[in-house]
């Protein structure tokens, strides 16, 4: 017989682990039925887009939402990927074994985890409604899918498997599936819509993920699709080591503690970043520990003397001891055409603008700005605007109003780029969505809940710079608007105006039609410029063209200058007027002698480039009249350009240890396993 | 003075205003049209005709910009609509054809207010009368009752010949937007003078109580800004039966305007001011004193007012020193009354007390 003891025991454990479920349900996203769905969706759909870009396989994620049972608020949640598949053996270790997956091991931009991820969803499932989670899986080098209901034994912090077995997967057109895994779960749960709800977070998603398709079967049968956009999958982010500047005292007595290094220098380069070989030596002398110490006998003080170095706060010769940046290619910014693509493929609009700042680092953390900004169509022009936030691609449903990204748009005067906001504080109100990403290889939540990005006066800085330049683009694209207006005016004046009173007064008077050549040169006294951004579906080309009409009497000379995506990867062709590359993104041609009366054409096409990406040339121009329709050169925005061209030339250089051959030692194989992070159950990274 | 003219005349006179254009075209220059200028800064005193008219201020709207060239390329479509009415023997409202100007493409209207004033435009630069274009108004004339006799030719062609007081019900006789000489014949009287009143209330009042019997007067209801029918046929009784005229309106800024436009010509139509205008009306009340005089129950003047009140005292029109004392004193009390305040006292104050009081003092009560 078993003993009592053990049975109690045992009872309490279990008791124990629903009851720490229970206690934090509202971190781990359970606190109430609307947000347990959106929670066990995000961490399905998370799951199926890491595994996607992880396999370089475009995402194609199924979303089904069914009513069980209203009364009693059962829900059935089926998510299905067409990623790489589990392998069947590995099933359960994803689905019931808490904190499982590469993610926790390196440091990098991961989209990281809600609580404790799809475990928690299995686990939440069995609590309320004691039903086991269906999942099938199949990798395309197996014929037939794996299929088992995963639940949880909460005794032994271990999955328990039922009803495995293996079946051919096939797709609703009667085809074969080759790989990807599917999820069936009833929970108890609620279906909201609006703001907060399964479909603005799939809606959200697919906005960063514009190589995703997604679709949404809502309870009442009604589908929504996000199409994908772009073929383009993510770059593929590299994992660093830890930047000195970003590292805390038990990450590094843990490093310490786990090195096999022989001597502090090896130790101190070849498990951080930004540490160079003159580096690591000034460190050990600042910390005052002798550089040939083994690691792991260092002693607490010196650990302390160690972190106290890396922060600055022991110098040497009167100085911080220099440290390189960290490499920036372990983030994964969308990209600015990219958020154009998905932002326009949710949200109708007349003005988009998108932006990706250069990487900067904070604390020793590499991380990116990225923003977008929606405006016009069928947006409300009366309500606050739209704010669309995204941590690592994932989207931030909650706690708006304490976040990091929120503040940094509401310290933006909004009032000087066309929105409405009273008292130039708060949120702007206006027919408009803003959309703020950080890329970052340490997201710094407000709490567990990770809803909220916590106050850093750097990144803040960031997002507003980022944000002041887009509010500046739209308040170019409305004066833009606006002078187009007129040329347009000024068009119809002479087109279909002016002749139609030629003609009409010929008529009255019987008299013949008079030539209008002289008149419109009187009229418009102007030079102006027409510019057309054209979509052509037989090259697949987007065609430029650029005509200015000289309607004065004297000859012109200007220096014509057309923006183009350069950056997002376009290809100039068929340019037969020439011209040079004034800066990144900026074409220019000189026009030496525009004769009266006479007009001329620049035109050229863009490849490499999908319809929609690119629809707006802006021109500029260098001489002494105005040029109507386009707008005089600003040579500081040019700067600008050049400026992000030297910084990000100069992030991207490799960490190079120019100066000083090291010859002491051989360097091997970095010996101490990657800082796991992993030191609280539910926590992600310390 | 204005006067009709032939329909030769009036095409001859629009292919003045359509020959500007043309060569203006023909000379390499953007074509033009050259108006008075229509504000009170460009309105003068003609001793002559004793009315204020257009000063020499012209403007030119010339077609460098879109508006203008519109507005160019809709006069010439109203010409040639207008030439095309002379001959089919038509005429037509203001407002149908602003309703045809649908079929004109780029030269059509954008709303009535702009084809009514392209129709006063054409009028100031031909010196034509909109009666010669056959062009009509959509505007209500006025009611008058009182012993006066005239005759009207009705739709028949056949003259009729109605009393005032006697052929007529008690919303009086309603004046025609038609009241020259073809179409109304001032036949006789037998009253003093004629009281032109602002609302329809206090014209009803004074016909119930019986005023324009008790005082030999006829009675005309201007309904606020009169028409230009009302103003027409008022001048013509004041010239042809040599009859005085005294204005009773409410006691506010826009009073004052309905007088001078009454008096001296109104800013829109003072091309034609010495054809509608009375220069010797006489405002009765209310005036400012009046105000204080009788204690009328009052409003404050409101910011709208106040600008209007200011605005009059650098109009020409009010140049004489009663109408600066009356605005000022109007500013200074910062109120406003209306006529039928004057109920205060009873129903009968204004037939019995007030109107003889100031008749009295004009010599005619």
């Amino acid at each position: 017989m078993t003993g009592i003891a053990e049975k109690l025991a045992s009872n309490q454990k279990q008791v124990a682990i629903s009851e720490f479920f229970e206690k934090n349900k509202h971190f781990l996203g359970f606190d109430s039925l609307a947000r347990s769905l959106i929670t066990a969706v995000k961490e399905a759909v998370d799951n199926a887009l890491d595994a996607c870009e992880e396999a370089r396989i475009l995402p194609t994620i199924k979303v089904a939402i069914e009513k069980v049972d209203a009364k009693k608020d059962i829900i059935k949640l089926i998510v299905e990927d067409n990623g790489p598949g589990i392998p069947q053996k590995s099933i359960e270790k994803v689905f019931g074994q808490l904190l499982f997956g590469s993610r926790f091991h390196a440091i990098r931009q991961s989209r990281g985890q809600q609580g404790i991820g799809i475990t928690g969803v299995v686990m939440y499932c069995q609590l309320t409604t004691g039903r086991t989670t269906h999942v099938r899986s199949k990798i395309a080098s197996e014929p037939t899918a794996a299929v088992v209901d995963i639940g949880l034994d909460t005794r032994k912090n271990k999955a328990t498997k039922s009803n495995q077995g293996r079946e051919i997967w096939y797709n609703p057109d009667g085809s074969s599936k080759d790989h990807g895994t599917e999820v069936t779960a009833q929970m108890k749960a609620k279906y909201q819509k609006g703001r907060q709800s399964v479909w603005q977070y799939l809606r959200m998603t697919s906005i960063v993920n514009p190589h995703a398709e997604i679709t949404f079967t809502d309870p009442d049968g009604e589908m929504h699709h996000w199409p994908r956009v772009t073929e383009r999958l993510p770059t593929k982010v590299e994992a660093i080591k830890p930047h000195p500047h970003g590292i805390e005292l038990g990450q590094l007595q843990r490093m310490a503690s786990e090195s096999t290094d022989s001597r502090m220098t090896v130790f101190l380069r070849m498990n951080f970043s930004g540490v160079s070989a003159r580096a690591s030596k000034e460190l050990c002398v600042a910390a005052e520990i002798d550089e040939k110490t083994k690691p792991t006998k260092m002693n607490p003080d010196q650990i302390r003397a160690l972190l106290e170095s890396f922060q600055g706060e022991r110098l040497i010769n009167g100085k911080p001891v220099k440290l390189l940046n960290p490499p920036t290619n372990c983030l994964s910014p969308i990209e600015e055409l990219l958020i154009k693509k998905g932002l326009s493929k949710t949200i109708d609009s007349r003005f988009i603008a998108t932006l990706t700042r250069a990487p900067e680092v904070t604390q020793g953390n590499p991380y990116q700005v990225e923003v977008g900004l929606i405006f016009g169509g069928n947006m409300p022009a009366d309500k606050p605007v739209e704010i669309l936030r995204f941590a690592n691609r994932v989207p931030l449903m909650y706690q708006q109003g304490g976040c990091l990204l929120t503040k940094a748009i509401e310290s933006v005067d909004w009032r000087q780029y066309g929105l409405d906001q009273p008292g130039a504080k708060g949120v702007p109100k206006g027919p408009a969505a803003i959309l703020v990403h950080l890329a970052s290889t340490n997201v710094q939540f407000t709490s567990e809940a990770k809803e909220a990005l916590a106050d850093n006066g750097e990144v803040i800085e960031e997002a507003r710079k980022a944000m002041l330049e887009m509010g500046r683009g739209l308040r170019k694209h409305l004066e833009k608007k606006k002078k187009m207006a007129k040329t347009k005016e000024k068009f119809e004046l002479i087109n279909d105006i002016l002749p139609a009173i030629a003609k009409k007064s010929a008529d009255i008077l019987g008299k013949p039609v008079p030539d209008l050549a002289q008149s419109i040169t009187k009229i418009m006294s102007a030079v102006i410029s027409e510019t057309e951004t054209v979509w052509n579906k037989e090259t697949k080309q987007t065609d430029v063209s650029i005509t200015l009409f000289n309607y004065t009497t004297r000859v012109r000379a200007y220096t014509i200058l057309a923006t183009w995506p350069e950056k997002a990867g376009a290809a100039m062709v068929n340019n037969d007027t020439g011209g040079r590359k004034e800066a990144t993104g900026v074409w220019a041609w000189k026009l030496d002698s525009l004769q009266p009366g006479e007009k001329t054409v620049l035109s050229y096409s863009l490849g490499g480039l999908e319809k929609g990406d690119w629809t707006e040339t802006d021109i500029f121009f260098r001489g002494s009249q105005d040029v109507i329709g386009a707008s005089k050169m600003d040579e500081k925005f040019l700067e600008e350009i050049r400026r992000q061209e030297r910084a990000l030339s100069e992030m991207n250089e490799p960490e190079q240890e120019r100066d000083e051959p090291e010859a002491e030692e051989p360097i091997g194989e970095p010996s101490v396993a990657a800082p796991t992070g992993q030191t609280t159950l539910f926590g992600g990274e310390a | 003075m204005t006067r009709r003219h032939t329909p030769e005349e009036t095409k001859e006179a629009m292919h003045v205003i359509v020959g500007e254009m043309y060569d203006r075209i023909v000379k390499g220059e953007p074509p033009t049209m050259t108006l008075p200028v229509r504000t009170k800064n460009n309105i003068g005193f003609d001793k002559k005709l004793g009315v204020y008219k257009y000063g020499k201020k012209q403007s030119i709207r010339d077609a460098t910009s879109l508006g203008s060239a519109k507005q160019l390329l809709r006069a010439l479509h109203v010409v040639e609509f207008i030439e095309e009415m002379l001959v089919a023997g038509k005429s037509s409202t203001l407002r149908e054809m602003y309703y045809i100007s649908e079929a004109w493409g780029l030269g059509k209207f954008g709303s009535q207010n702009e084809s009514n004033n392209l129709a006063e435009d054409l009028e100031i630069v031909t010196k034509c009368l909109r009666e010669d274009f056959k062009l009509r108004p959509e505007e209500d004339g006025a009611r008058m009752i009182g012993n006066l006799t005239l005759r009207e030719r009705n739709r028949r062609g056949e003259w009729m010949r109605i009393n005032a007081r006697d052929d007529v019900g008690d919303s009086g006789y309603g004046v025609p937007y038609n009241v020259e000489s073809e179409k109304i014949e001032l036949l006789e009287h037998d009253i003093d003078f004629i009281m032109a009143i602002e609302t329809g209330g206090m014209f009803d009042r004074l016909i119930e109580n019986g005023f324009d019997e008790e005082y030999r007067c006829g009675l005309l209801h201007l309904k606020g800004q009169p028409a230009r029918s009302t103003r027409r046929i008022m001048k013509r009784m004041s010239e042809e039966w040599d009859l005085p005229v005294v204005v009773f309106l409410d006691g506010d800024p826009w009073s004052f305007r309905i007088f001078a436009s009454i008096a001296y010509g109104a800013i829109k139509t003072a091309h034609i001011s010495e054809y509608l205008a009375t220069p010797t009306a006489t405002y009765l009340g209310i005036t400012a004193d009046d105000i204080v005089a009788y204690d009328l129950p009052n409003d404050d003047l409101s910011k709208k007012d106040i600008e209007a009140l200011k605005a009059e005292l650098s109009d020409p029109r009010f140049a004489d020193g009663w109408w600066q004392e009356q605005i000022n004193m109007m500013l200074e009390l910062g109120k406003k009354a209306e006529q039928q305040s004057l109920a205060k006292y009873g129903l009968d104050f204004v037939t019995e007390t007030y109107l003889p009081e100031k008749l009295a003092e004009l010599g005619l009560a």
